[in-house]
């Protein structure tokens, strides 16, 4: 007999999820099948500006790979990488969480003032964004040097903050997350305001202090933004590239302050070792998965449940 | 105990105004200041005359205001085309990513699937993966497409959407998946209890819920693609087919007659980032108004 | 079921989006068509240096020229060029035709064959007249595949009102110029002001020393730091760096004039003297209003408060400094190559050299230098120029350019440390670079 209209409907079902993701893995596969082939392809290659222009590849095995491993400058670069991604990123999502709770606890003009100022900040073009702050920290003209020497610590006049490389990360992370955290905030605001006002009445009217609140109710129910936000800036601060470049325009010490996104543009447009590039490019990818992988382990068993 | 089993009166929670609500009040401007701060930079740069800019000491206030570089920047004839193809490549991008993410959330979300964890993992992993070495085989590809389809290929509004989509849909489809499951099954099961079809539920209950979510993911869409410069170097040579960043690079040349015009640059700025204030502040009012009525639906 | 239906309308949607979006791309394509074999070529430009009368004329006269062929110009951030250049020119369904690059960037280009070879019209472009310097850099195996394009030249530009009155005059030799320099400097002025990673200006004294920074011997490259008279200049420089500038070690990329320009309200200038390409003019002076009302530097009318005058030599007359300007070549890959060739017949021709020299931008052709003028800006430019040096030719240069290592070695000079080992240790690391390595 044919098959029943329960087991007709069950297999209706079990295709719609399939269909769902169709457009996603279509969108995938042509912006980034190739490309993130040619990428693998290459990294076991001997390819350089030669090669661009025609010369044929000659197979590499794993000499690409051995050459980055051994090169000293790779495992700096990787350590202030990673101390500058955790530090940053933490300290993000923490300032955006604060952020999106004082937005909460506003009356709502002051909450669009917040959420205007917000967005102007993330509208703001990187390229301008970046030229602000070196102005703002310009040893002879910037504001944070005259601002510093008003108030009477004169060890700051005509202080060069872009040239020791300490200083340096100081006002690239101010930069980061100057731009990142409106975002955070206002996900994590629109993840708040999902909370179902029920719960929190129940909570008030049972006596629960606001930070009771905070602790016991809205962490928890905003926990899957949360995760993703930080695993995100993990993400993303790991890779940072452009601005780091654009501020050591300005005048910083180069190799002491490049980061892996930098190393890796180095490596593939100053150099032309295409190979070379493609090759970090995929350790990055192998590190960021090692440093979050715990952290995907969890939100894979969540979802679970 | 004193929970309540009748439903909920249906109005938003009244803030009971207290000294502590000013205290955050005065936080939250402070806040707001902080981060306006570089941007007020921006716009005050912008209308200083290019010789003015960086004295010592600053001055905080458009002393000296002109309105000359913005005149320059919005007559420069490559303004109107870079804005068309912005306005074109982003609105699609984020029509298309939007629907399709939206779609996979769900899917991932909502079904038990064979796939699904490899799908999941796939799509965090692929946003691992740094951008900068791409873009070489990003431009063979598009070139290559661009011989049999010229629509697809090189300085093509398409091409350029193809890649564009495939870099944040990723991103784009975490986001809502967090969103999506934030918001229990049970309020549509029990909407369903009260006789309301999947459907209705899904579109009364669910749907408004997932509002903000939506749009704070659009609007990230948005501003990522509208400021995108390095993909859009390589894919959209020609002057003609420049999107706005590239048009903003043109101002930083120096050139053997004039240093750079750096107010010139900041007005630029100023003009690109516009469209993007409007653009969210079109959507806030459905954001919030959407926040208001979805919340309380008994 | 209903995710069907939604899944069905937005797909709908975005069809209709897309088809909407196709046909704009018929028209936007069909206007940007670049070395396809059809008679339209492209010329892209590096930065806004050459002036829009020029490009009006370029398009002009080829079109004239080769009737049913157009000409479009396009022009590139200097940052962003080698980029576009190494995706495009391999490319031959997209590659620009004509290509202009800068002279230290010609030589990664020229080695892997992205360019045309220009020998058999060499001679008829100008040959020994063109600017010697460039050529070279140009060239690979004695054949010529970019070739000059323009040049410029930095001098010294200085307060002519405070070294009157320190009594200090025009120095006629390099040490002079030193002594004078730290005379000048206090603790809010510096003598000369000078970024410590400026390797630009810096390389001038190795070059007025007699030093060399690289040799080549048949195709292999060495760096040549560690040569007693490069080691000379680089100490000339250290003392230079340390005693006459304020300026943090890590500046690169400076804009001088802030410097020698009064500060707010008439204060005192930051420096007394520094050194430019000669376009810095138009950012220097006293404050006016230029005819759309705007305030802008008057360009150094008052020449008792504003001078130049060339880096002296050694032992005397001018020192070799290292020369701005740009090579211009075919790519190998252009569909076009003859109607590429008249274009570059057209900027090689008496008029375009000419109208390069009355725009301050200095011509290839070296017979018609005079178009510069005869101002003291002209004359300086030209003294400056013709005992100018270019980086060395080499493959990997472009490469040291973008890992920014002559940054970071005149960083390390300037912060005081030994010349003798550094440059050791960076002919070390620069060798390998230099080919390519």
């Amino acid at each position: 007999m044919a098959h029943s209209p329960t087991t007709r409907r069950r297999k209706k079902a079990n295709r719609a999820p399939f269909l769902l993701l169709l457009g996603s893995l279509l969108i995938l596969l042509a912006g980034l099948g190739y490309p993130i082939l040619w990428q693998i392809i290459t990294s076991f290659q001997h390819f350089g500006l030669e090669q661009q222009f025609g010369a044929p590849p000659t197979f590499a095995g794993l000499e690409n790979y051995a050459r980055i491993f051994t090169d000293d400058r790779l495992w700096t670069v990787v350590g202030r990488s990673l101390a500058f991604c955790f530090v940053n990123a933490f300290a993000t999502v923490f300032i955006g969480l604060m952020v999106a709770l004082i937005m909460r606890a506003v009356h709502g003009g002051v909450r669009i003032v917040i959420q205007i100022a917000l967005l102007l900040a993330w509208a703001m073009p990187m390229v301008a964004a970046v030229t602000v702050f070196r102005w703002l920290f310009d040893y002879r003209t910037g504001i944070v040097n005259w601002l510093l020497t008003s108030l009477g610590l004169s060890g700051f006049d005509n202080y060069a903050w872009l040239s020791h490389a300490l200083t340096f990360y100081f006002v690239a992370s101010l930069i980061i997350i100057w731009m990142s955290v409106p975002f955070v905030a206002l996900s994590l605001y629109a993840g708040l305001t999902q909370i179902s006002t029920d719960v929190i009445e129940a909570a008030e009217i049972d006596g629960a202090s606001r930070t009771q609140q905070l602790r016991y109710i809205l962490l928890p129910m905003v926990r899957p933004v949360l995760s993703i936000v930080l695993l995100l800036q993990l993400i993303w601060d790991l890779r940072v590239f452009a601005q780091i470049r654009l501020l050591q325009d300005a005048g910083a010490p180069v190799s002491d302050t490049n980061l892996l996104g930098n190393f890796i543009y180095e490596l593939g447009m100053g150099s032309h070792d295409f190979a070379g590039a493609s090759a970090v490019s995929l350790f990055v990818l192998g590190l960021t998965i090692l440093i979050s992988w715990p952290y995907v382990r969890s939100l894979l068993k969540e979802d679970d449940q | 105990m004193s929970t309540s089993t009748v439903a909920p009166p249906a109005r938003p929670v009244r803030r009971r105004l207290h000294m502590g609500t000013f205290a955050f009040d005065v936080l939250g401007i402070v806040v707001a200041l902080t981060w306006a701060f570089p941007v007020y930079w921006m716009v005050l740069s912008a209308l200083t005359p290019n010789a003015r800019l960086r004295q010592v000491p600053p001055s905080f206030l458009p002393t000296n205001a002109t309105l000359i570089n913005f005149q320059r920047a919005i007559t420069d004839p490559g303004f109107l085309p870079a804005l068309k193809m912005s306005l074109m490549i982003t609105l699609l991008t984020v029509a298309v990513v939007l629907a399709f993410a939206f779609l996979a959330a769900l899917a991932i979300s909502r079904f038990r699937f064979r796939g699904r964890k490899s799908f999941v993992l796939a799509i965090l992993i692929i946003q691992m993966l740094p951008a900068e070495g791409l873009f070489i085989a990003q431009y063979k590809m598009l070139s290559t497409l661009g011989e049999d389809v010229p629509a697809l290929g090189l300085n093509s509004v398409l091409g350029v959407t193809i890649l564009y989509s495939a870099a944040i849909i990723p991103f784009t489809i975490w986001m809502l998946r967090g969103f999506v499951a934030g918001v229990p099954l049970e309020l549509e099961e029990a909407a369903m209890v009260d006789g309301l079809s999947r459907t209705q539920a899904f579109l009364r209950i669910t749907f408004p819920l997932l509002a903000p979510g939506l749009v704070a993911s659009g609007v990230y869409a948005f501003l990522q693609e509208w400021n995108e410069f390095t993909v859009a170097l390589v894919a959209l040579p020609a002057g003609s087919a420049h999107t706005l960043p590239l048009w903003l690079r043109e101002f930083l040349n120096a050139s053997a007659n004039r240093g750079l015009d750096w107010a010139q640059v900041m007005a630029a700025s100023t003009i690109i980032a516009v469209p993007v204030v409007i653009f969210f502040l079109l959507v806030q009012n459905k954001m919030t108004s959407g926040l208001v009525s979805g919340a309380v639906k008994g | 079921m209903k995710y069907k239906k939604i899944a069905a309308l937005v797909a709908a949607a975005s069809m209709l989006g897309l088809s909407a979006c196709s046909s704009d791309n018929a028209t936007d394509d069909a206007s940007g068509s670049t070395g396809k074999g059809d008679g339209n070529i492209t010329l892209w430009l590096a930065g806004s240096d050459t002036p829009q009368e020029l490009r009006d004329y370029l398009v002009t006269t080829f079109e004239k020229d080769n009737p049913g062929s157009t000409l479009t110009i396009e022009e590139q951030a200097w940052g962003d060029l080698v980029t576009k250049l190494t995706t495009a020119l391999p490319d031959e369904k997209n590659t620009p035709d004509v290509v202009e690059i800068g002279n230290t960037q010609a030589p990664t280009f020229t080695t892997v064959g992205a360019f045309r070879d220009l020998s058999p019209i060499y001679e008829e472009l100008g040959g020994k007249d063109l600017l010697q310097s460039f050529v070279e850099v140009g060239s690979v195996d004695g054949k010529q595949y970019a070739l000059p394009y323009y040049f410029g030249s930095r001098y010294v530009f200085y307060r002519a009102d405070i070294w009157d009155k320190a009594g200090i005059d025009v120095p006629t030799t390099l040490a002079e110029f030193t002594d004078a320099a730290k005379k000048l400097t206090t603790a809010d002025q510096s003598g000369f002001a000078m970024g410590g990673q400026d390797w630009r200006n810096g390389i001038s004294w190795v070059f007025a020393n007699g030093g060399e920074l690289a040799t080549v011997d048949g195709t292999e490259w060495t760096s040549t730091l560690s040569n007693p008279k490069t080691i000379e200049g680089l100490q000339m420089w250290q003392d230079l760096v340390m005693n006459a500038s304020n300026l943090p070690t890590t500046e690169r990329d400076v804009a001088y004039w802030d410097f020698i320009n009064d500060g707010t309200n008439g204060a005192a200038p930051e420096a007394s003297a520094m050194m430019a390409p000669g376009w810095a003019r138009w950012s220097i002076g006293d404050m006016t209003k230029n005819d759309d009302g705007e305030e802008v530097r008057d360009g150094m009318v008052d020449d008792s408060k504003f001078d130049i005058f060339a880096l002296p030599g050694v032992d005397g007359g001018v020192a070799p400094v290292f020369a701005g300007g740009s090579n211009i070549a075919i790519s190998a890959k252009s569909q076009d190559p003859e109607l590429a060739e008249n274009l570059l017949k057209i900027i090689f021709s008496e008029e375009y050299q000419t109208m390069l020299g009355e725009n301050g931008l200095g011509p290839a052709n070296s017979k018609h230098v005079d178009s510069l003028g005869n101002d003291k800006f002209a004359t300086t430019m030209i003294e400056a120029a013709a005992a100018s040096k270019l980086t060395p030719a080499a493959p990997g240069w472009a490469a040291i350019e973008g890992a920014f290592v002559y940054e970071e070695l005149f960083q390390k000079i300037a912060d005081g440390g030994d010349v003798q080992a550094l440059a050791t240790e960076y002919d070390a690391k620069l060798t390998p670079m230099l080919n390519g390595n």
